[in-house]
């Protein structure tokens, strides 16, 4: 990097104009696990590959989908320890929006909240932005929607996306097998499929995790036998 | 710029600077000034399956009936609700406050919430303000460990009992449990005397009067009865209604529609990069 005079915060410019730690973060996920998303017209799907370091692992204690209000779920790709910071004040943030107007969260202000934190933690002192991108669904009064939320703060809303290791392949899959009107089961056999193409190893309910949520605005992190019985479908 | 907003709890509610002042000017002789408070009777008991929990529907402003129909029963959790008396305010934030932190527990844990974890959160919120959030509340809700029947009072002590009254009307209501409450009661028996309870604190009481609201807690399945009964109907409306004499003359109508539709800016919320 070559400015050590700069070195008493990490996210100063270069000469460049670029802020080379949030480079390095967007780095740090593009070697975690790959994630996806599809918005469907009824709903929206979120999965990610579940690899354990070791089989000794207890897969059932893992989670990496979680819920941030009944209507909003979240996927990551990155530092697993970083997402549960930013799902815990998420989730603070959603309770507190309530409180105060009595109405459910709209998913883009959650997003907005959330990237609101994640840009914060790229200019303050001491501190050294997240090493997650966040890919977040949630089904409210303007319809199903999928957001995904950068470690610079930045966020897009996407018909269809992919984060993590496997992100060009998976980007490109996406983009061929992508309609408009596909309805929410269509959209998890396309996740399914996208996933196991740079799948290493066999595929199975206990290696991936699938959320939803449809029309009834409830998401779901579905269990590992109705994981295997969308993979028999695709099969 | 060393700005780390932690999520700390924001300084606000509650500051103990101006109470000082208020003493003095009620000494000077200044009246102080009258809040709602809801009289009221509450009333809870344990019967076989669950928790039922009574409440009346007056809530008063000194001596003037402020709410004929308003809502005592709280909700805290799927399977806890608490009957507040004292305060309207008070009893309306904290339930409120305390269901919003439940809530996050219950993402947190992914289990559902104890009635011991409300009660203990409430406990230690009334007991830091020192009795000044004047809410007296009567908790109970069924969890795993069964159902639970509590009592928490302004300065933040619990009790826990098989039936519970509380509120000005709660002498009355106890009589009625007293003589007739014995354990193992069913669904209907454990209503009729939850009903019966709350309405001899309505009749007998000032301070509670009106509707009789009800709310049966069982495991896994909650029934909040609004309005179970109506002791107080207006029995009597004169079926000629009123005519008032005219006074003035209407020369012109005209009618200028408003404008229907608010404007929305579409594409206001993507980011540009």
């Amino acid at each position: 990097m070559g400015d050590s005079q700069y070195s008493f915060s990490l996210t100063t410019f270069s000469p460049s104009g670029k802020l080379v730690q949030i480079e390095h973060a967007l780095t740090a996920v593009g070697s975690g696990q790959t994630s996806l998303g599809i918005k469907a017209s009824n709903g929206v799907v979120i999965a990610t590959e579940k690899k354990l370091p070791s089989i000794l692992v207890d897969e059932a204690s893992v989670q990496k989908i979680q819920t941030l209000t009944p209507n909003i779920g979240v996927v990551y790709s990155g530092m697993g320890p970083d997402s549960r910071v930013l799902v815990r004040k998420s989730r603070k943030q959603a309770e507190q929006y309530y409180r105060l107007y009595k109405e459910q969260i709209p998913v883009t202000q959650l997003v907005r909240e959330t990237a609101t934190v994640m840009q914060e933690f790229t200019q303050s002192g001491g501190v050294r932005p997240f090493g997650v991108s966040l890919l977040v669904a949630g089904y409210d009064d303007k319809g199903p929607q999928l957001y995904q939320v950068d470690p610079s703060g930045s966020y897009f809303s996407w018909k269809a996306s992919a984060m993590g290791k496997n992100v060009s392949n998976a980007k490109a899959f996406l983009e061929k097998r992508y309609t408009e009107d596909t309805e929410l089961d269509d959209a998890v056999h396309t996740a399914i499929l996208t996933l196991k193409e740079g799948f290493e190893g066999q595929i199975s309910g206990k290696n991936i995790e699938i959320g939803m949520i449809g029309s009834d605005r409830i998401f779901r992190v579905l269990s590992p036998s109705e994981v295997e019985d969308y993979l028999q479908e695709v099969e | 710029m060393t700005r780390f907003e932690e999520s700390a709890p924001v300084k606000g509610g509650f500051s103990f600077d101006l109470c000082k002042r208020n003493e003095m000017l009620v000494q000077k002789g200044l009246k102080p000034s009258s809040y709602l408070k809801t009289g009221t009777t509450i009333v809870g008991l344990v019967f076989r399956d669950g928790v039922i929990l009574g409440a009346d529907t007056r809530a008063t402003e000194g001596p003037i009936v402020a709410d004929k129909n308003c809502e005592k029963i709280h909700y805290m959790a799927p399977n806890i609700y608490c009957c507040g008396a004292g305060t309207a305010a008070d009893t309306e934030a904290v339930t409120d406050m305390v269901s919003s932190q439940l809530k996050l527990h219950r993402f947190h844990t992914g289990r559902d919430s104890r009635v011991v974890t409300a009660l203990t959160l409430l406990k230690s919120h009334l007991f830091s303000y020192q009795g000044h959030v004047s809410a007296a509340l009567v908790l109970g809700g069924v969890d795993v460990t069964g159902p639970h029947l509590h009592t928490i009072y302004p300065h933040g002590s619990t009790d826990t009992l098989p039936f519970a009254t509380m509120g000005s009307g709660s002498l009355a209501a106890m009589a009625i449990f007293e003589s007739k409450y014995r354990e193992g009661l069913t669904r209907d028996e454990g209503v009729k005397l939850v009903a019966e309870a709350i309405s001899s604190g309505i009749f007998n009481d000032l301070g509670s009067g009106s509707n009789v609201d009800v709310c049966v807690i069982t495991k896994g399945n909650r029934e909040y009865l609004r309005n179970y009964m109506l002791p107080n109907l207006r029995t009597y409306v004169s079926e000629k209604g009123y005519s008032f004499s005219k006074k003035t003359e209407v020369l012109m109508t005209k009618i200028t529609p408003l404008r229907e539709l608010v404007e929305v800016n579409e594409g206001g919320d993507a980011m540009e990069e």
